[in-house]
Formats: structure tokens, sequence, C-alpha cells
């Protein structure tokens, strides 16, 4: 893989321009007025955060002390409270712009971030400031200048790059549907969170600049079971909250949740898990205009004239929606992901890749869930000229007991394709193809015909490997 | 659909004997010996571990105490009253190279995830026994 430039990204990867002209301010500061151009559902999103939370609201007068006082030393001179609030960093040219999270000067001094870059081994290319802005979620500081963002999408596609290269070369004949959930189990969501706490990164009670930077900044979603004060009803049943299925789609037709994607779609339109491609989408992304002339797409009609760039992007983090700790934990590690490609190069990436995420245990056997085993056996032994499968009982005791067991072994002429064990003659038989299925498309080349093409692309000379061609299997059985 | 694919999630294989101690908590009292243990061997003992995070929080009136802090949610506590900064040292690096979990005696010599490998025994395969 050829290694994108430093210099290409370098308007999101270098500090602001002038540190010293950096003011702090405190981000739980709700009780200034709120922006003009802020829509509905964030509106009312809003006030149920506020009637939620409104005992635990702090002033900027009440002191907040972050979890190690050690580690945070703030600067007199960086403070100025008469700076304005709200003030629009990109398009004000009077004062600088506000700081929603700790800055990288005190990040360069903190103890959790030293001790986090250390223990993951990183390498000192990778600047502990970097490493702390990877901790920075979108949704406590929404500007992607300051926030992981860029970073999480580079590594969201680098991780899932390298992910699919090891299952497709290793396990070639891999259904599509089994290699979107291998995908999801080495690096979805649910993996990163815990990977996230195995690293040992803490998370915030809510972000802002005095606290720690080496914990995870987010701004926590209200448990939709929680309890709304003084209205005895929960989050989630509050009126103008957003359903849950009601996703983006990333512009593509019938998004909904509930309707029925083929697995080539899923292949073409969605992400690398085969979900629906969600949230908003980030800064500068290049929006489709076709679905809008169609009619089919679900954004973009309010948006007239404008569907190549967002209208406005939030510049605080009153205005940015919550997310929860999972979400934020896994554009933190993909943040890691990248920003360890942008500063220390593929091969770290690769390193990185093969210690946190390949490392994991996972059994791709239990991940098949078939419904018509028998079925699909003869018509894979169709498709490949084999002998149609016959099922011959092997061996069988206490056939007139309570718990007689049958091994069954599925035979395609002499051959035994599989065989398996079961209560009855039919479950003999049915898991008996399913094991000859999943042996089938389990199968893996032998260790020295395995060449990624990460192996080979973008090494230096004579460092990479020499390429082989690898399997490409026709395709899973279609019934 | 003919297949379908469960979703699960990757297990880390990392055992809970490897567990790293994240944070290590020390308090310094007005005992001679333990401020020549934070002025003189706490630098050393950093420099030595840079993954562990190292804080010193005062602690008036009480004993000093040292606290390691465990990735697994776990917390030990070693009360370090009347010692010489060697020994604190010492308790340091028992803090160290403990794992956070509870001290336990390992009857099996060998954990794994994997399944056995010989499966559950079956009559009909293997040796068979004549009688």
């Amino acid at each position: 893989m050829k290694r994108v430039r430093l210099d290409r990204w370098a308007s999101q990867l270098q500090p602001p321009r002038n540190p010293r002209l950096q003011v702090q301010r405190c981000a739980l500061s709700h009780e200034t007025t709120s922006l003009p151009r802020r829509r509905e559902t964030q509106q009312q999103r809003q006030y149920i955060t506020q009637t939620q939370w409104q005992c635990q609201r702090r002033t900027v007068s009440s002191k907040r002390k972050a979890s190690t006082a050690t580690a945070l030393q703030e600067d007199g001179d960086e403070v100025d409270p008469e700076t304005p609030k709200h003030s629009r960093p990109h398009k004000s040219t009077s004062g600088p712009p506000p700081l929603y999270a700790p800055s990288h000067r005190t990040a360069a001094r903190s103890a959790k971030v030293a001790a986090l870059h250390a223990r993951l081994s990183l390498p000192p290319k990778l600047p502990l400031q970097t490493l702390a802005r990877c901790l920075v979620d979108p949704s406590a500081d929404p500007r992607p200048d300051y926030n992981n963002s860029p970073f999480a999408i580079l590594g969201q596609d680098l991780l899932g790059y390298h992910t699919t290269e090891h299952l497709t070369c290793h396990y070639p004949r891999l259904p599509m549907s089994v290699l979107f959930a291998a995908q999801y189990a080495f690096v979805g969501e649910a993996t990163l969170g815990s990977i996230r706490a195995e690293w040992g990164v803490e998370v915030v009670a809510a972000p802002g600049v005095e606290v720690d930077a080496g914990l995870l900044q987010l701004k926590r979603q209200v448990p939709g079971n929680s309890i709304v004060e003084g209205t005895g009803r929960r989050v989630k049943d509050m009126p103008g909250v957003r359903a849950l299925g009601a996703r983006l789609g990333g512009g593509r037709r019938n998004a909904e949740w509930n309707y029925r994607r083929g697995v080539s779609s899923r292949v073409v339109f969605d992400d690398e898990f085969g979900d629906l491609i969600g949230g908003e989408p980030y800064a500068g992304a290049q929006l489709s205009t076709s679905a809008s002339e169609d009619g089919g797409a679900v954004e973009a009609d309010e948006a007239d004239g404008t569907t190549s760039t967002l209208p406005d992007l939030p510049q605080s983090p009153d205005d940015t929606e919550a997310t929860t700790v999972s979400d934020a934990s896994a554009s933190f590690v993909r943040a890691v992901a990248g920003a360890l490609y942008l500063h220390a190069g593929a091969a770290a990436t690769k390193t990185f890749h093969r210690d946190h995420i390949l490392s994991r245990q996972l059994d791709l056997h239990t991940m098949f869930n078939f419904t018509h085993p028998t079925r699909d056996l003869s018509r894979l032994c169709a498709r490949e000229g084999f002998e149609p499968p016959v099922a011959r009982l092997i061996s069988e005791t206490g056939r007139l007991s309570r718990t007689p067991v049958f091994v069954v072994g599925v035979y395609s002429g002499d051959n035994l394709l599989g065989e398996a064990a079961g209560a009855s003659l039919n479950e003999g038989r049915v898991r008996a193809a399913a094991a000859a299925l999943r042996s089938w498309y389990l199968y893996s080349p032998s260790k020295g015909e395995i060449v990624l093409p990460s192996d080979v692309e973008g090494m230096a000379a004579g460092k990479g490997k020499v390429w082989k061609p690898q399997v490409i299997d026709v395709g899973e059985i279609v019934t | 659909m003919p297949l379908q694919a469960l979703r699960t999630v990757a297990k880390s294989q990392q055992s809970r004997n490897e567990v790293h101690t994240p944070a290590s908590t020390i308090s310094p009292p007005s005992n001679n010996a333990l401020s020549a243990f934070l002025k003189h061997q706490l630098p050393a003992f950093a420099a030595q571990n840079p993954s562990i995070e190292i804080s010193v929080s005062p602690r008036p009136g009480r004993h000093p105490v040292i606290k390691g802090q465990y990735i697994n949610g776990r917390e030990k506590a070693i009360c370090v009253r009347n010692m010489e900064a060697t020994e604190v040292t010492k308790k340091a690096e028992l803090l160290k190279t403990a794992s956070g979990e509870k001290l336990r005696r390992d009857r099996k010599p060998v954990k794994s995830f994997n399944e056995s490998v010989r499966g559950v025994w079956s009559p009909f395969h293997g040796r068979q026994y004549k009688i």
C-alpha cells in the first residue's frame, strides 16, 4: 500500500497555528445563550439532556478537579475569562479559537498519555500530542482540526483493509455473510470497545479542558431507560427523540433499517460489516447527488443547492449529538491506527494490527448458521462435479434408550466429506452435512502459499515478499 | 437466505496473569525514609516502567500507602509505615509484578480458549477394546 504523504494531511495534523494564542474555556458552561442556527431535534435533545442532568450541572465558577491532580497543571496565563463564549473560530477573526478538550501542552505533560504510549509500545515517531488528540471524540469537539475524526476515518479503512486481506487470503472460500461477521468480530465497535478497556483507557464523566488529557473525551448519551426528572417518563419515551432505526444510510435507496438488503448490495453500498453507513458524513465529504435526483434519498431534501458540502458544521460541543462509549472507543482505536500510519508508516500500522487485532481469538467455525445444509451440500457436489452426497450410519449406541447416539457420515462416493453425531438419525445427517460444508468453506491454503498484498506493496526494495497468486474461489453456494 | 452468520466478538488471548498495571498511587508521609524514596528511588522506578502511571498525592495525618490499580478494576494497597526506602521499592516491585487478580492457587497447568483437541470421548473411535 502506498503511503500517504504527511504534508497532504498537514492541515489536520499540525497543531493550531500559534499555540500561545490558545484560550481555555470551560466546556460545561451551559448558561450562555444558545446558537441561533440549531436544529429542531438537537434542541429537543438538549432539553432532555439538561433536564436529566440538571443537578449535576456546574457553572464556570465552580471548580472541577481532574482525576489525577499531578498530571494537570494549569497555566495561569492561558486562561482568559473575558473571551466571549461560542465564538465561531473559523468565521470570527477577532479572538483565538476556544478549546473544548485539553490543550496539546497539557497532553505532553499528562502521565496517563505517556503511560498509554509506553504501554502500547508505540514508536516514538508518534507524538504524545497526537495520541491525546486521538482521545477527543467528535462529540466532545466537533471541529475536525481538533478531534480524532480525520484519523478515525483513515484508521477504519486501514484496519478494515488489513483484516479483509488476512481473512480473504487465509480463508478464500469464506461466504460473504461470514466474512462480514468476521470483520465485525475483529474490528467492529464491540471489539474495539473492549480493546479500549484492555488498554486501560478510562472515559471522562463530562468532557472539558480541565480533565486529564489521557482520558477518552466524549459527550455521553443519556441512557434511554433513565427517567427524565419531573416527568416520570423514560428518555426514549419522550417526544422528539429520533427513532433508533432512522439512520442516514449513506445516501443509498431504501435505507430504512428493516428494508431487506441482499448481500451483493451490501458489498457495494454498505460499510465493511455489511451495515448501513450511519451518522453524519464527515466534513468535506462528497455527497451523492444522483440519489436526490431520483427522489429516493432520505436526506438532501432541505439542503437544496448545497448538496456538495454540509450546510453548517457544528463548531462547539453544545451543538453535537451525544455518543455512546462503545462508538467513541471504536473511533479512538481507529484514530490510533490512522495516526500511526501517518506518523510511522505502513509497516508500523501492520504491526499494530497484528499485535492488537489479529492476536485476538475468533472461532470462525462457530459463526456459520446453516438453514438447509443437506440441500447446500448436494448443490455443492453438483457444482464441483463430485458424486452426490450420501449419508451413512457409521455407528450407533442406545437406539432404544433415552439418549441414543448416532454417528453419521456424509460420503461422496468413497470419500468421507463430513461426520457428526446426533441424537436422531436425521440430526446426525444434518450435522454431518453442516460439518462437510464448514470444512469446505474454511479451507485454508498452506502457510507458504499465503502472501498478503500488504507484504509486497509499498515495502522497501528487498524487504517485501515475492508475490504469489492467491486462491480466488468461485463463490459460495447459492440455493 | 441459505447461510447466515452469527456475530461475535474476538476475544483477547491475553491471560489474566499478563494484565498490566496501569496506575500506581503512592502517598507521601512525613517520614524521612519515604521522602528519600520519593526523591531518589521513585524517579528510577518510573523510568524503568514507563507503562505504569504513577501519581503522588498527600495523605496528611495518616499512614503512607502504596496502591496499585489494575486494568481488571481491582486495587491492591500496601501500608508502608516505618519502612526503609529499599523496602518500599520492594513493595512497589511486588505491586508491579502482581496481576491484580486475587491470589489463588492454579490447579490446572494450562488454560485455553480452545476446546479439547480430543473432544468428547466416543466408544466408536480410537482403540477398540476386545473383551
